[in-house]
């Protein structure tokens, strides 16, 4: 298949699955492997920062040797991912045999791996940096620009990717938040009911000696609630309304 | 073009003042040029309690559909996708047994759920309602796709400003969780010595059965004008 109708394949493909509910690290890694038919390359991957920052770690790669990994896991320190992220340029064609001033650690790795040049492309939305994608080449020769324009394309989709996972992770979690502080209220309320029949007090009585004894004994107020809901806090253990001030 | 839509939405909730559920609602109603609109939260199925309501209509809507389990909000969260009556009164399908006749003497001649979402993230249902029976336009109906995405993602931004554990404040303005419900639900649960759980389904059989809204029992329960105790039968006021 030309490279052309390759890479409009793998942007019809990741179009589909950025649809639907997907798991991020398959479709990186899935993204990796195309990257090495499209592009030409011998290995590549992705290399990610924490949200908020620091040190960059791997998350797909189209590779599992070892000699591969280990460049990598190298890049936590330096190489070509580290410099792309910090400037957010693309590090194109760096001949490996003669970079290793630059990176006195990374290039002989690279080299002994038998790669012959490496770039990095950044993953960057909107003056938001997250990332590079690594591309090795152990072939001679370096990326032309209708290379150089592909590979970014395929970084700004798993660029993409990752920020609307990211998204919905929070929206999960806010969600859950949300669910649980509904809950509550709701164990609240009916503990009011429980204690204001039991006790014979009005609504706003129940609340004030159900808060008394969460303050006193040093618990949660639901956790109070849902004990007298349950019985196992009988009205008569729980400590008596506080006289009015 | 989305995006049009959007920005539209996003520039009339900037014009708006007041209360900012309530103008969700009434931004929701007017892009849509609907009678209605109401904002229902739920969460395992069941509804939570109603955001925001932009009249009486809406309000009764989000009532029943809170008392009865079944309507076009509930149907549209469980089904994950826009639910569509274009015309309540003589519906496609036979839906919504209990909740049809009093929303259409009430004058809403149309309904329709669209879920609350982010991502797969599943919050309750926008629900419009409209005094002529007609389906939405194309127009309409992409507005209020967009209008529900609006929503969703502002109902999550209040509650991510909210102390853990704790409901927002923006959310709880001007909202009706049905609070009186659970504490009658608890009072009856002590009358009877059953759970909370069983409370509620005999609170709620009650209302049924005595053709009164769920809120009103559970105020006269709370206020000592109706006890449960194996006698309240159908007309137990005591």
């Amino acid at each position: 298949m030309p490279r052309e109708a390759l890479l409009v394949r793998t942007m019809v493909e990741l179009a589909d699955t950025l649809v639907d509910d997907y798991d991020v690290v398959d479709l990186l890694t899935h993204l990796a492997d195309r990257c090495v038919e499209v592009l030409d390359v011998s290995a590549a991957g992705l290399m990610l920062a924490r949200p908020g920052g620091g040190d960059l770690h791997v998350v797909a790669s189209s590779s599992d040797a070892m000699r591969v990994l280990e460049l990598f896991e190298l890049q936590a320190e330096e190489g070509p991912c580290p410099d792309c992220y910090r400037t957010g340029e693309p590090v194109l064609n760096e001949d490996l045999a003669t970079v290793d001033g630059r990176w006195p650690r990374f290039a002989p790795l690279a080299l002994e791996a038998g790669f012959r040049s490496v770039h990095a492309l950044p993953m960057r939305l909107r003056g938001q940096t997250i990332g590079a994608l690594n591309l090795f080449r152990a072939a001679e020769g370096g990326l032309d620009e209708a290379d150089v324009l592909a590979a970014q394309a395929l970084a700004d989709v798993a660029t993409i990717a990752i920020l609307q996972q990211r998204a919905v992770v929070e929206a999960k979690v806010l969600n859950e938040q949300l669910g649980q502080a509904l809950n509550t209220r709701v164990v609240i309320e009916q503990a009011k009911g429980v204690l204001a029949e039991r006790a014979n007090l009005d609504m706003e009585q129940s609340f004030t000696r159900l808060r008394a004894h969460a303050r006193n004994h040093n618990v949660r107020l639901a956790d109070v609630a849902q004990s007298v809901i349950d019985g196992t806090l009988p009205t008569g253990s729980l400590d008596p309304l506080p006289p009015p001030r | 073009m989305v995006v049009d839509r959007r920005l539209r939405i996003l520039s009339e909730l900037n014009k708006a003042s007041g209360r900012a559920t309530g103008t969700l609602c009434e931004v929701g109603a007017k892009v849509t040029k609907m009678s209605g609109a109401g904002i229902m939260l739920m969460s395992g199925d069941v509804p939570r309690g109603s955001v925001c309501t932009t009249n009486e209509v809406s309000a009764l809507i989000e009532e029943l559909q809170y008392a009865l389990g079944e309507g076009p909000c509930v149907d549209a969260y469980n089904a994950d996708r826009p639910v569509l009556e274009p015309d309540l009164a003589h519906p496609s399908e036979p839906r919504w047994p209990a909740f049809t006749e009093p929303v259409l003497e009430a004058g809403a001649l149309a309904v329709f759920g669209f879920p609350l979402r982010v991502g797969a993230v599943r919050l309750g249902a926008l629900n419009f309602n409209c005094d002529r029976s007609g389906p939405l336009t194309e127009d309409q109906h992409a507005d209020a796709l967009v209008m529900a995405d609006v929503a969703a993602q502002a109902v999550l931004a209040m509650q991510a400003g909210a102390p853990p554990g704790e409901l927002a404040a923006e959310l709880e303005a001007g909202a009706d969780f049905r609070y009186v419900v659970h504490q009658a639900s608890g009072m009856v649960a002590a009358q009877l010595g059953v759970t909370v759980g069983v409370a509620l389904i005999r609170l709620r059989a009650y209302a049924f059965a005595n053709d009164r809204p769920l809120n009103q029992v559970a105020e006269d329960v709370v206020a000592r004008r109706l006890r449960f105790d194996g006698h309240e039968d159908r007309d137990g006021r005591t």
